[in-house]
């Protein structure tokens, strides 16, 4: 077996390509959105951001305007169709879970106090807790969103407690926003985490590291789908196996099975 | 491979089908604002009655106005803070007394045109001040919500929460907000680098609107020049007014339709070339709405809760049918 082989087989689906897209399609309108969202300040022109090579379109409060319903679009698109069809299907793994405030804590104190960290399930207790709390930001700022274009484009004289309600819950979600996604990164950065960020590229992580940090998460997803290729090398000892069989194996069925099961199962 | 093909297919035909059905849903939603200023008070300005009171100092209305709004600047700080990066305080505090143009101390001033039309010379005296756009992007694209397009028909600057920042200035297609530097609530935060001032125009004297009362300049005119009324009324009185008099309008379109309408002896081309203009003085050129080209995309957002949703269920419905799909093909094969 090649050392490409030897890598290859050593993956474990993650994430599977609906949720790859789904987070990619959030994730850059979601930054598309902070940057028109900022440009809708008169700040652009002040602080000779238009000066910059590209960036003359900023100073235009309409253009920017534009650009941000367009990101807007495919933002609440890519978000309710993310609540709608993980809901129909059941998925919890990304949801909170009792107790997941103390083990946050605990985790946390050992990545910095050198402790041990628990057994984790697919998800940290912080992803699950931090989900939340985006969710709950995102939510704001969809709903406040959609009043705010529903006045521009239908009711500019709607009754100002509501527009200031709008306004106000728009630009502190906004704020919330970003320290979100400055924590998110944050996240990515600290070295346990890191193996965790190729799963978001490619919707898999590493095998060995999934059975050490996430034990939980083999456990669950042997009981739920012990016959499923989500397992593309399931066992140390299978990897004697030659791996143009598993390639058959994983074309066959793997990613499709990948792409329904370990995330259903959390 | 082929029912593979099959079932991708038929999951992009489902999504096709999603999208179509919420789009095809969306040509229910309504084609602009149009009617929301339908119940609200427009202004009707007759310059074939407006002579710009030449026995007074200052016009009547001019005056009126000055009179009703002289609390409403606070006196600035000193030293005004000095704005970073590029600088560019606006201080119209000790220019009180202009009445010859839009100042933060003024809110309403008499542009005078020499015109020749018809063989004829024309003096005309053009009260101006702000149109209060029935769809006002001063007002809908304020970061903070401290310009509002109310029901009565007025556009109102809340110089308390303004920040100064003339987003409004920049966005009339007239510049008509102007801006005090050094007074407002941006020097309670970061005055260097957030904000310069508050901004301030005309507010049709909302307050008496309230009360069902005129504005003060309309009711000073000793000529009758400033007529108040529904808008279908001040429509058709301007509408028939031109057709007397074999005129013009302006106001009625402009921006996407105003609730001040200009009646004229002389077009509206010729008087915007005969006037002054800069900063604090007004064209009057036809103008379009450029908010207009932002609508369909605004559309487009609101469609997009039920774009998501209804690709999401197609999508789990279109996930659901598979394994009965692959059941039956098995069945097939023994």
């Amino acid at each position: 077996m090649s050392r490409h082989d030897e890598h290859r087989v050593n993956l474990i689906r993650r994430h599977s390509t609906l949720e790859i897209v789904e987070h990619w399609a959030i994730a850059l309108s979601g930054l598309v959105l902070i940057a028109t969202g900022l440009f809708e300040l008169p700040i652009a022109t002040r602080y000779y951001i238009t000066d910059l090579p590209g960036m003359a379109w900023a100073g235009d409060f309409i253009v920017s305007l534009k650009i941000h319903y367009a990101a807007s679009a495919v933002f609440v698109a890519a978000s309710l169709f993310h609540v709608i069809y993980h809901c129909l299907h059941g998925h919890t793994a990304m949801l909170p879970k009792k107790g997941d405030l103390k083990a946050s804590v605990s985790v946390i104190m050992a990545f910095f106090v050198r402790g041990e960290e628990p057994p984790f399930h697919k998800y940290l207790p912080e992803q699950r807790l931090a989900y939340a709390g985006m969710a709950f930001v995102i939510a704001g700022l969809i709903l406040s969103g959609l009043l705010k274009t529903y006045m521009n484009v239908y009711a500019p004289d709607m009754s100002i407690t509501l527009v200031m309600w709008a306004t106000w819950v728009h630009n502190i979600f906004f704020v919330l926003f970003v320290l979100a996604f400055v924590a998110h990164m944050a996240a990515i950065a600290i070295k346990p985490n890191r193996p965790l960020v190729r799963s978001i590229f490619t919707g898999h992580v590493r095998l060995d590291y999934a059975r050490s940090r996430h034990p939980l998460w083999i456990e669950e997803m042997h009981l739920e789908q012990p016959a499923q290729g989500d397992l593309q090398n399931k066992e140390g000892e299978e990897a004697q196996q030659s791996s143009s069989a598993r390639e058959e194996d994983r074309e066959a069925g793997g990613d499709e099975a990948g792409e329904r099961a370990p995330d259903d199962t959390g | 491979m082929g029912d593979d093909m099959k079932r991708g297919l038929s999951r992009r035909a489902l999504l096709k089908t999603a999208m179509t059905a919420a789009f095809a849903a969306g040509l229910g939603l309504p084609g602009s604002a149009a009617n929301a200023a339908a119940g609200s008070v427009a202004t009707l300005i007759d310059l074939s009655r407006c002579d710009g009171c030449p026995d007074r100092d200052i016009p009547a209305c001019v005056q009126a106005c000055r009179e009703k709004n002289s609390g409403n600047v606070p006196e600035p700080i000193r030293p005004i803070p000095e704005v970073f990066p590029r600088g560019g305080i606006e201080d119209f505090s000790d220019k009180k007394h202009l009445t010859t143009r839009l100042t933060p101390y003024n809110y309403l001033f008499i542009h005078k045109a020499e015109v020749e039309h018809g063989g004829k010379r024309w003096t005309l005296s053009i009260p101006r001040r702000c149109m209060h756009c029935d769809n006002p992007a001063c007002a809908t694209l304020c970061p903070f919500a401290a310009n509002h397009k109310h029901r009565t028909g007025a556009v109102v600057i809340d110089s308390e929460i303004c920040f100064g920042g003339a987003k409004c200035r920049t966005v009339c297609p007239w510049s008509i907000p102007q801006r005090q530097s050094g007074v407002g609530v941006y020097l309670h935060i970061a005055p260097t680098l957030a904000g310069n001032g508050a901004m301030f125009k005309c507010d049709l004297c909302h307050d008496r609107l309230l009360k069902g009362e005129n504005p003060v300049c309309a009711d000073a005119c000793p000529r009758d020049a400033m007529l108040v009324g529904s808008r279908s009324e001040i429509s058709a009185e301007a509408r028939k007014r031109a057709a007397e008099m074999g005129g013009f309008l302006y106001g009625m379109e402009e921006n996407g339709g105003t609730a001040t309408v200009y009646v004229s002896p002389v077009p509206f081309t010729k008087i915007d070339a005969a006037l002054e203009k800069g900063p604090g003085r007004p064209h009057m050129a036809p103008v379009q709405r450029r908010m207009a080209g932002a609508d369909s995309w605004g559309k487009s957002v609101l469609l997009a809760p039920v774009v998501g949703l209804t690709a999401g269920i197609l999508a789990v419905a279109g996930a659901l049918k598979e394994p009965a799909v692959g059941r039956k093909e098995e069945d097939r094969k023994k």
